[in-house]
């Protein structure tokens, strides 16, 4: 901590005659300096508002930023600070207290380590007077305000969501003995300080007892919260690099959709797909398709093969079209084109140009997609099936998708018997 | 197989970005999930508000803070990147832009939110947006988002697609290149310090709130060199107007693009983002049958430097391609009056596609 120097600086105080924001601001000064802070030990935070007016008063230093929003704003400047040993204090209004209500809960919650200063003083100062979300029902009556909602409780819900230390004062002789003792605590305090508004609200300290809430004084006693530091690696390291060892015969680009349900293994097919012709020499994209709950319903994937780079990712016109349920067909039936081989499960009504087999029976419910994909390998013969079953040597569900692999060539033999 | 959410999270990472401060949402969910394994720092905002809030918390102490939307989470952060613009502050936003209006189709990509960001500073002022328009460019544009950022003392958007950063490629890894390593010590300056007091390069000296050694301000509300708020006067207005001339003065250390010219070509094809590809695609499809065209890539989007205009202006016929109703990028250059020299390649709900754009430039 640097010597101790004074926390306000010479300027003139900025509030109307009798506004009570200046013994706020003089006590929340008294209080660091007894404390031991030097100016550059402090950053207040400042908001909108007559609150906000408090920057110049400050010899440390200083962010002004937006209504209500101060408090998350000081979230992130304490999370931030290299050093702990700095002391970041929020001041904001009652009006900017309901604005980010939100931000003092998660501050309370996550028991930031900063000191936030709610100065109420029961109203909208700088725009006419308007009542406020901590207005009391009594001042709201004595302004003759016809709304008649009980107002927050910030000190009760700063504590309810976990602040170390949440605390209302009245009596401003107590101001600075009880900010000294909110920003010594490590965790994340509210002081919520009583304030005359001379303008448009009461005239004299001795009125107040009449529209306020009683002082209370909570605490939790919590971890402070940090952010935790990670040492990471590299993402492109954990890339899995594929040296091509098989050969491709295919000229043109290709384009396949393999359709099926959520569940279904249907983008883990395709990506096999994708890799094994990436083993193959070739380049490939692949993207996936299915509705924002993605536990149910369809489950589309596009996959590009080409020998030449991929520049349009989009495919008009698919030359395979593998579906293997009723909710991939459905989704898929209308980008059939006369250009699209079509190779349908068993289960699914097709018509008779379709390519129909039981990919369903042999590969099982998850391996239903990779049997339609390896029979359509085999049988367009795009790139050699050992690159499919290479790609899923390293799986922890190896075994099964071989199993899949293999039964589709059961089918394919099959067809060979028909034939024959 | 990689994507483009791999690329900029990694390169943004290896830039010097300190901190991800995110709140999930389709389709940058990509953008949070390996921000979480791989940022130094990773935290989890409860809205977007206190996202970008807490973000310039962190870099008001000296942090690079990343974080990643979409366009609902943009409208709710609209009136803090006013506030970081306003106090210079260094950060950078990943924005993925998807279907709308409103909630639109999440799962849908777009390039609609064009014209939103050129206004989104009140006052009309600049704000750089990088457009990656492949994984190259992804790689290489977080870079420069960074260094952008850190240099001119503003917020940086990153302004992608969802067809381009879910989309996963073939990518050959070793054709990225080493990034350039960014200075962050503080710039030399005229004393006494004062938080908000320029040079000549009208970007004034960064130093963090905490710091040891000079008292520092920082203010939203229009503010004098020292920080401080001052309504109207000369030094408090000059003050404001330095934000625009900082950013247009030097708009050429940060303005991009990639022009594949056609000697004798009276046609050229304008592209952003993910329409790039398409129209990469397009003009091997138009010269493959006899057609001169040129291709102008336009990777900074915003704002807009002379030498896009004069590109533009060099050529007889002139075709913008965008994944939008209306060719917003061409209605920033030309506005909404029709002109006859001015043709656009549409497409709402879908990628456009290159024999779209083919058929429009013929």
């Amino acid at each position: 901590m640097e010597a101790v120097k004074k926390i306000l600086t010479n300027t003139k105080m900025p509030f109307c005659p009798g506004c009570g924001h200046g013994v706020c601001v003089r006590s929340i000064s008294k209080s660091l300096e007894n404390l031991g802070y030097g100016s550059k030990d402090v950053i207040i935070v400042s908001d909108i508002g007559c609150s906000g007016l408090v920057d110049p008063l400050f010899a440390t230093h200083t962010i002004h930023g937006l209504h209500g929003r101060s408090p998350a704003l000081g979230v992130g400047v304490t999370l931030g600070l290299d050093n702990p040993n700095k002391k970041v204090i929020v001041i904001q209004g009652d009006g900017g207290a309901t604005i980010g209500l939100q931000h003092i809960l998660e501050a309370a919650r996550r028991n930031i380590d900063m000191t936030l200063v709610v100065i109420n003083n029961l109203l909208y100062g700088m725009t006419g007077g308007q009542m406020s979300g901590l207005s009391t029902n009594e001042f709201k009556e004595y302004k003759h305000s016809n709304d008649d909602a009980d107002p927050y409780d910030v000190v009760n819900l700063a504590h309810q969501s976990g602040a170390a230390f949440s605390v209302r004062v009245n009596n401003i002789s107590n101001f600075t003995d009880v900010l000294k003792e909110a920003i010594s605590i490590s965790g994340f305090s509210l002081v919520e300080l009583s304030s005359l508004c001379t303008s448009h609200g009461l005239k004299k300290v001795s009125e107040m007892k009449h529209y306020i809430v009683a002082e209370e004084k909570l605490t939790n006693n919590r971890p402070v919260g940090v952010s935790i530091k990670q040492n990471t690696i590299s993402l492109l390291d954990r890339a899995k690099i594929l040296t091509p060892q098989f050969n491709s015969k295919i000229k043109d680009g290709i384009g396949i959709v393999i359709a099926g349900s959520a569940g279904g293994g249907i983008q883990s097919a395709a990506k096999m797909l994708a890799q094994a012709a990436i083993l193959s020499g070739l380049y490939a994209t692949m993207k996936g398709e299915y509705p924002i709950t993605v536990g149910t319903g369809f489950s589309v994937a596009e996959v590009i093969l080409s020998k030449k780079p991929i520049y349009f990712t989009g495919l008009e016109k698919p030359n395979a079209v593998l579906v293997v349920t009723e909710d991939g067909w459905n989704k898929v039936k209308n980008r059939i084109t006369d250009n699209s081989k079509v190779y349908v499960d068993a289960k699914i009504n097709y018509n008779n140009s379709f390519i129909t087999k039981d990919f369903l029976k042999v590969g099982g419910k998850k391996g239903a997609a990779l049997s339609a994909v390896s029979y359509w390998v085999k049988e367009s013969g795009v790139f050699p099936i050992e690159a499919l079953i290479k790609v899923t040597e390293n799986s922890k569900y190896a075994i099964s998708l071989q199993k899949a692999i293999e039964g589709a060539e059961k089918l394919r033999e099959l067809v060979y018997v028909e034939k024959k | 197989m990689i994507d483009a959410s791999r690329i900029i999270t990694e390169a943004l990472v290896q830039s010097g970005s300190d901190v991800f401060i995110g709140y999930p949402i389709t389709p940058s969910n990509l953008f949070y999930s390996y921000s979480k394994e791989r940022f130094p720092e990773f935290l989890a905002g409860p809205d977007e508000i206190s996202v970008l809030q807490w973000m310039c918390g962190y870099s008001a102490a000296g942090k690079i803070p990343v974080t990643a939307t979409a366009f609902p989470g943009l409208a709710l952060m609209t009136e803090t990147l006013n506030m970081a613009y306003m106090m210079e502050l260094p950060m950078v936003l990943v924005i993925t832009q998807r279907l709308g209006p409103s909630t639109g189709s999440a799962t849908t990509g777009a390039q609609g939110d064009l014209k939103f960001l050129d206004g989104i500073i009140s006052g009309g002022f600049p704000m750089p947006i990088f457009s990656p328009s492949n994984f190259n460019d992804a790689w290489t544009l977080s870079n420069k988002a960074v260094k952008t950022a850190i240099e001119f003392r503003t917020p940086v958007i990153i302004l992608t697609s969802k067809e381009l950063v879910m989309t996963q490629r073939s990518f050959n890894i070793n054709s990225l290149e080493p990034l350039e390593q960014i200075n962050r010590t503080p710039k030399v300056f005229e004393p006494p310090y004062k938080p908000y007091k320029a040079g000549e390069d009208k970007v004034p000296t960064f130093y963090p709130l905490g710091n040891n050694e000079y008292q520092t301000r920082f203010n939203a509300s229009t503010h004098d060199n020292d920080g401080l708020i001052r309504k109207g006067t000369p030094e408090s207005l000059a003050n404001t107007w330095r934000l625009r001339e900082k950013l247009e003065e030097r708009i050429n250390e940060y303005s991009f693009f990639e022009l594949d010219t056609d000697d004798g070509a009276d046609d050229l094809i304008v592209t952003w983002g993910v329409s790039a590809d398409a129209s990469r695609d397009a003009i091997n499809l138009l010269r493959k049958k006899g057609k001169k065209v040129s291709l102008l890539i336009v990777k900074t989007i915003l704002p807009i430097s002379q030498n896009i205009y004069n590109i533009i202006d060099s050529y007889k016929t002139v075709t913008f391609a965008e994944e939008n109703m209306t060719g917003l990028y061409k209605e920033m250059i030309f506005g909404k009056r029709k002109n006859s020299k001015v043709k656009v390649a549409t497409k709402f709900g879908s990628m456009l596609t290159p024999s779209e754009i083919e058929e429009i430039v013929n």
